[in-house]
């Protein structure tokens, strides 16, 4: 039998660390509950989004396939979310995704995004590409420290 | 093989084939790409993974049941695909059970397929597709072909373990990846990745059909892509964006 390394006190407290994540994650999870991506009443599917956070900007991505860019828009709904809303080209049945015990179509995008830093959504601006959508926040500057 | 994780087998499974896998990870890309040769070539469902580290979910076609993570194929190739994100979690056991399984059937070349995540994915009009192989030897003869290597950097999840068993296991593998999208279905790079692979293997599939369906793969691949992506958060898959310490 092979002999058992002896871990240091620092690999054993990223083991705690790591498993008190997972853990937290998980309690996390379980206590927001899991809801369909779909709304049938306004006829809306959320969109796949995200936010990256840089140095200047927040950048808040959605993915809109089967829209026309005439048909998005932006606007900011407090001061850290905004709305993307974007009007399909056609409009979807639930048998387009191979579904046939459920019944509605869908003719928008639609979600709320969170920001998480502080920004000024009044320089936003909107970019679409290859089907996505980029909306770019320069985030709120502070203030400088002298250094003595 | 463990006994929690097996794989069934259907039919009869060509010895000495050639594995492509596409399991979801970055962009889908892989698994749209096997997907897509499943469909143009034909493939018959020929084996599942059967294995309790995996969510109790089957998926219903055309009224019956399939298991999520399963194999095709035909003559020489067989396709792996899975129609759920594999978790994290279950990752290394379901991964060796698999290699373990391939190796039983004497594969003769894996194929990993897989994307890369770029930052500036929207200003990409053809993606660039890079490879890494489990041997030097390999490596030299996807030069000479002009494939492009990958040559530092981190890799994370299914492909990453696919290279490793592998390289343990003196099974030739290949992992062709191109730029992509993170978390958005990405049929473009899928498609570059089919071209690539074209190079480098005997089979023969038009990407101009994968490419006119884009939108729609996008629209629908919507919910495995948000699976997944809280699958890649768990593996740390972010880690690929990495700058690797090389001394």
């Amino acid at each position: 039998m092979s002999k058992r390394r002896k871990r240091s006190i620092f690999e054993v407290m990223n083991e705690y660390v790591e498993n008190f994540r997972i853990w937290a994650e998980e309690i996390i999870e379980s206590a927001v509950a899991e809801r369909p991506r779909w709304d049938v009443k306004s006829c809306c599917l959320e969109p796949l989004c995200n936010v990256f956070i840089t140095i200047d900007e927040a950048v808040v991505t959605a993915d809109l396939p089967n829209t026309d860019p005439k048909n998005i828009k932006v606007k900011a709904v407090s001061e850290d979310s905004i709305e993307i809303r974007a009007k399909m080209k056609r409009k979807l049945q639930f048998d387009y995704f191979g579904i046939t015990h459920r019944r509605g179509e869908f003719s928008s995008f639609r979600c709320q995004v969170h920001i998480p830093v502080p920004v000024d959504t009044k320089q936003m601006k909107s970019d679409f590409k290859r089907g996505v959508l980029e909306v770019r926040l320069p985030r709120k500057k502070g203030y400088e420290i002298k250094i003595e | 093989m463990t006994e929690l994780t097996k794989i069934v087998e259907k039919k009869p499974i060509p010895s000495g084939a050639i594995m492509l896998q596409g399991l979801p990870d970055v962009g889908l890309v892989g698994l749209i790409a096997t997907s897509y040769i499943t469909s143009e070539l034909n493939l018959d469902e020929i084996a599942y993974v059967d294995s309790d580290l995996l969510p109790p979910v089957i998926v219903l076609h055309d009224g019956l049941p399939h298991a999520p993570l399963r194999m095709y194929g035909k003559n020489n190739i067989i396709a792996t695909i899975s129609e759920t994100a594999v978790p994290a979690a279950s990752l290394h056991i379901v991964m060796r059970a698999f290699i373990d399984w391939m190796q039983s059937k004497n594969v003769k070349m894996v194929v990993s397929m897989g994307g890369i995540p770029v930052e500036n994915r929207q200003a990409i009009k053809e993606p660039e597709v890079f490879v890494a192989a489990s041997t030097k030897d390999q490596l030299n003869l996807l030069s000479e072909k002009g494939l492009k290597i990958l040559k530092g950097g981190y890799m994370v999840g299914p492909q990453a373990l696919t290279m490793r068993y592998c390289a343990e296991r003196n099974i030739p593998a290949i992992a062709l990846m191109a730029q992509s999208f993170y978390n958005y279905p990405d049929p473009e790079a899928a498609a570059m990745v089919i071209k690539e692979l074209t190079k480098i293997a005997e089979i023969k599939v038009d990407i101009s059909k994968l490419l006119e369906q884009g939108e729609e793969i996008r629209l629908k691949a919507r919910d495995i892509m948000r699976r997944t992506q809280q699958e890649m958060t768990r593996m740390k898959k972010t880690q690929e964006y990495d700058l690797p310490l090389y001394v």
